[in-house]
């Protein structure tokens, strides 16, 4: 089994990497993959590198490999405490290790088969390798301030970590299973790994609690002094032994200190995975209960994802078609967010700004209160269309519905783009109502017919900006549809990672381009009329902004709609 | 014509699914699309429906060309694909309705309402597609098809996931549709289907038409006379597949 297990994993893993390479034959999977890769460079090992070099500088001597002093000799025992707690959370809580959950290719093809159940367990574990190796490489990567060998070292170690931690897991789903069982050794071998866990809780607890109730802490130093000293000795020490081993490679120096840890760290593996192997009786109820959980999460997710009571309103027989796009998606709306929660909270939010109006402007909670919300409407009109996806971008996944309806491409776009800029300026202007009203406190520089004007003028400008970036958004979608993850999908790897840092760039510069002509030409509006009519002119500039803004938008969609006309359902990529 | 695919040609990067393939339905035929895995039947289908434009060739629906007048031809157009694509946050009845605002059908409740009866998913109105059996979902599909009242029917598998009453429900309401007038062209696998509702039949291999006629045409066809009567018999032959497995 051990062959198939490595046969299956060595070849889904070849498999995943050849169609990733074959992609990137492609022009834009390419320059995606270029891109991301460069940003990894970047992101880490650049700045690795540059912090290694700097070290080196500074203190004219390699980077120390390892850490000293006192965290050197509390670490271990605190990791330790740590995973004891964990271990013992483990049979309150069922913590889900993923190891008893196999794929539907696993159970169809591997279930029928003669394979023993640990023969599964050990295809399962040996399946989850390179999941736990990537992190472990991440981790070690992601550490700040350690040399090369060292991330090697660290990796190996939170590797082992990762492999324990996961079998003991699912070593205690299957205990948890056996401990009301009939069976007399079956309960016993069930109880006993909870009975030595709970005992060695009562143990640390007991030694701990004498040491740290009797006698005051002075400092944090002092705190760690004396829990090394208790958890160095005694019977402490010996029941903590597994878990810290557990976490000593992480802490230990090179090379035979390190080593030994490893031993002992695998040893401990090698018990949790004999106890798993021992348990396999009752992995035929584990593994159902695993895939009911499967099941049920699945059909939660499903069941609770949309709600069928709430409904946007009674979509009218005849009319234009935007406006059924519109009603489409926020019914898609509606039944996914729980209103009564929606409505409690703008009743609060409500309540919360008249209390903070009548509080006066003196009040400093008050005076944040209405930056914070000013802030984040900002954000909201900035950051939201980005997020929300109720457009062409999530209706991609339906391109094959909406290419047969009769309707014209450019009315589509439109339709789509109608419900989100909807919803975006709703809440921008929620937020913003808050911030005005609370302005006097959070602006007292200002007098109030500036606040107000200003207040207006981004009430005024929040639908425009909303449309701008979601038209822009909407565009990178038609151009790029195989760059638009369908869904709950989520593209993976290095290609998909640059593919979206070069959406980012490409909106945010779009948005600049298309924003700059409003912004010019209310500049110079605002410029004339504020001699004529002072501080009012913020509204008449956000006026002839917006206005701009539709025009372009509208522009955009009319050269959208032949874009859309000539865009193949195959070019909308399903991901792997 | 009701329908009409003149040299229709639909490549995939360097492979061509379809190739040359020129072929009309008439109003009131009922015409079967068969061929086996790999034929081009579907990207045909698909292509008819306008969801891929073709690589050449034009397809007219009712005179309209789909490409130069993509409205006027899709109005008169109701594809019913083998897996069912629905909105999973609309209800069976927002569906029809839905439908019905952008195909601009008059009294959408009414023919809703009798379409749901027909196709017995009366008390499912107001279920998600979440809370409906697959077939279920591919007769809501085919409600929503059925709903307006288009003069060409394109069906891709019908019956996939159909239990026995709704099979043989189906095959009622196509041939009752074919009967009224309508241009039916169907695609599927199961042969003694087509023999008993199609008018006619088309045989698909490789992207190529090999084959096009009622079955009393394609029995008495002088290449054709020595495999027998039968649309099975037919189609092995047409398609090289009637020779004995070489392997031992």
């Amino acid at each position: 089994m051990i062959a198939a297990s490595i046969y299956i994993l060595v070849c889904s893993a070849l498999n995943r990497l050849r169609v990733r390479l074959r992609r990137l034959r492609e022009p834009r999977y390419l320059v995606g993959a270029i891109a991301g890769a460069a940003y990894v460079y970047f992101a880490f090992f650049a700045r690795l590198r540059s912090q290694r070099s700097a070290s080196v500088r500074r203190r004219g001597a390699p980077i120390p490999l390892q850490p000293t002093g006192l965290l050197a000799s509390a670490g271990p025992a605190l990791a330790g405490l740590g995973l004891m707690l964990g271990a013992a959370a483990a049979w309150l809580v069922p913590f889900n290790s993923g190891l008893l959950e196999f794929s539907e290719a696993e159970t169809q093809f591997l279930f029928p088969a003669p394979v023993s159940r640990r023969g599964l367990i050990l295809h399962r574990l040996i399946r989850s390798q390179l999941g736990m190796l990537f992190t472990s490489a991440v981790v070690a990567v992601a550490s700040p301030s350690l040399g090369g060998y060292l991330r090697l070292r660290v990796a190996l170690g939170v590797w082992l970590l990762l492999c324990t931690v996961r079998v003991y897991f699912t070593g205690v789903t299957l205990a948890r299973a056996r401990l009301l069982t009939a069976d007399t050794r079956a309960r016993r071998v069930a109880w006993l790994p909870l009975a030595i866990v709970s005992t060695a809780l009562l143990v640390v607890g007991t030694v701990l609690f004498n040491e740290f109730a009797t006698v005051p802490l002075q400092n944090g130093q002092d705190l760690l002094q004396r829990f090394v000293a208790v958890t160095s000795r005694g019977a402490a020490w010996i029941v903590l032994a597994p878990f810290t081993a557990m976490a000593r490679p992480l802490f230990a120096s090179w090379p035979q200190p390190y080593l030994t840890s490893m031993v002992v760290s695998a040893a401990v593996l090698a018990a949790c995975v004999t106890w798993v192997m021992l348990s396999d009786g009752a992995f035929q109820a584990a593994t159902e209960a695993a895939a009911d959980r499967k099941t049920q999460r699945q059909e939660a997710a499903s069941a609770s994802k949309y709600r069928t009571a709430a409904r946007a309103w009674s979509l009218a027989p005849a009319g234009r078609a935007e406006i059924a796009f519109a009603w489409k998606a926020a019914t898609q709306t509606l039944r996914s967010v729980d209103m009564r929660l929606v409505l409690r909270l703008c009743a609060m939010l409500a309540g919360l700004t008249v209390a903070g109006s009548i509080l006066g402007r003196n009040n400093s909670l008050v005076a944040v209160a209405g930056g914070l919300a000013t802030g984040a409407a900002l954000l909201w009109v900035m950051l939201a269309p980005q997020a929300i996806r109720l457009d062409l971008r999530d209706d991609l996944e339906h391109l094959e519905l909406l290419k047969t309806w009769p309707v014209r491409a450019e009315a589509v776009i439109r339709g789509e783009l109608l419900w989100p800029v909807m919803l975006v300026t709703a809440v921008a202007w929620g937020l913003l109502a808050i911030g005005i009203v609370l302005s006097g406190a959070s602006f007292p520089q200002f007098r109030f017919g500036t606040r107000l004007s200003v207040g207006c003028a981004g009430l005024i400008l929040a639908p425009g900006l909303a449309l701008a970036q979601l038209t822009i958004h909407n565009a990178a979608a038609l151009f790029f549809p195989a760059w638009v993850p369908l869904g709950s999908q989520r593209s993976r790897g290095l290609d998909a990672m640059g593919q979206r840092l070069i959406t980012l760039g490409g909106t945010w510069l779009t948005l600049i381009v298309m924003t700059l002509p409003a912004a010019v030409t209310a500049a110079l509006v605002w410029f004339v009329l504020r001699y004529l009519i002072g501080a009012a002119a913020y509204v008449p500039a956000a006026a002839v902004a917006v206005v701009i803004l539709v025009v372009e938008a509208l522009v955009a969609t009319e050269l959208l709609g032949p874009v859309y006309e000539r865009l193949d359902a195959l070019a909308v990529e399903r991901a792997e | 014509m009701a329908l009409a695919l003149e040299h229709f040609r639909r490549v995939y990067g360097s492979f061509t699914a379809v190739e040359d393939l020129t072929f009309a339905v008439a109003p009131g035929e009922i015409v079967g699309l068969i061929g086996p895995n790999g034929a081009g039947k579907t990207t045909t289908l698909r292509a008819l429906a306008g969801i891929l434009r073709p690589t050449s060739g034009s397809v007219q629906i009712d005179g309209h060309d789909l490409t130069a007048d993509p409205i006027e031809a899709k109005r008169r157009l109701a594809f019913m694909p083998d897996e069912p694509h629905l909105f999973e946050y609309l209800t069976v009845e927002e569906h029809l309705r839905l439908t019905g605002r952008l195909y601009q059908v008059p009294d959408i409740d009414r023919r809703g309402a009798t379409l749901l009866s027909e196709l017995e998913l009366t008390g499912k109105e107001k279920s998600l597609p979440g809370e409906l059996s697959r077939g279920m979902r591919q007769k809501v599909v085919i409600a929503c098809g059925l709903v307006r009242n288009a003069t060409t029917l394109l069906f891709d598998e019908p019956l996939t996931g159909l239990d026995p009453l709704g099979i043989r429900r189906m095959r009622e309401t196509i041939v009752s549709r074919g009967r009224g007038g309508a241009a039916i062209l169907l695609s599927s696998h199961l042969l003694h289907l087509v023999e008993e509702i199609c008018t006619r039949v088309i045989i698909m291999d490789r992207g190529r038409k090999v084959a096009d006629g009622t079955f009393e045409e394609l029995a008495y066809r002088a290449d054709l006379a020595i495999a027998g009567s039968s649309l099975e018999q037919i189609f092995l032959k047409v398609t090289g597949r009637d020779q004995p497995d070489p392997t031992p």
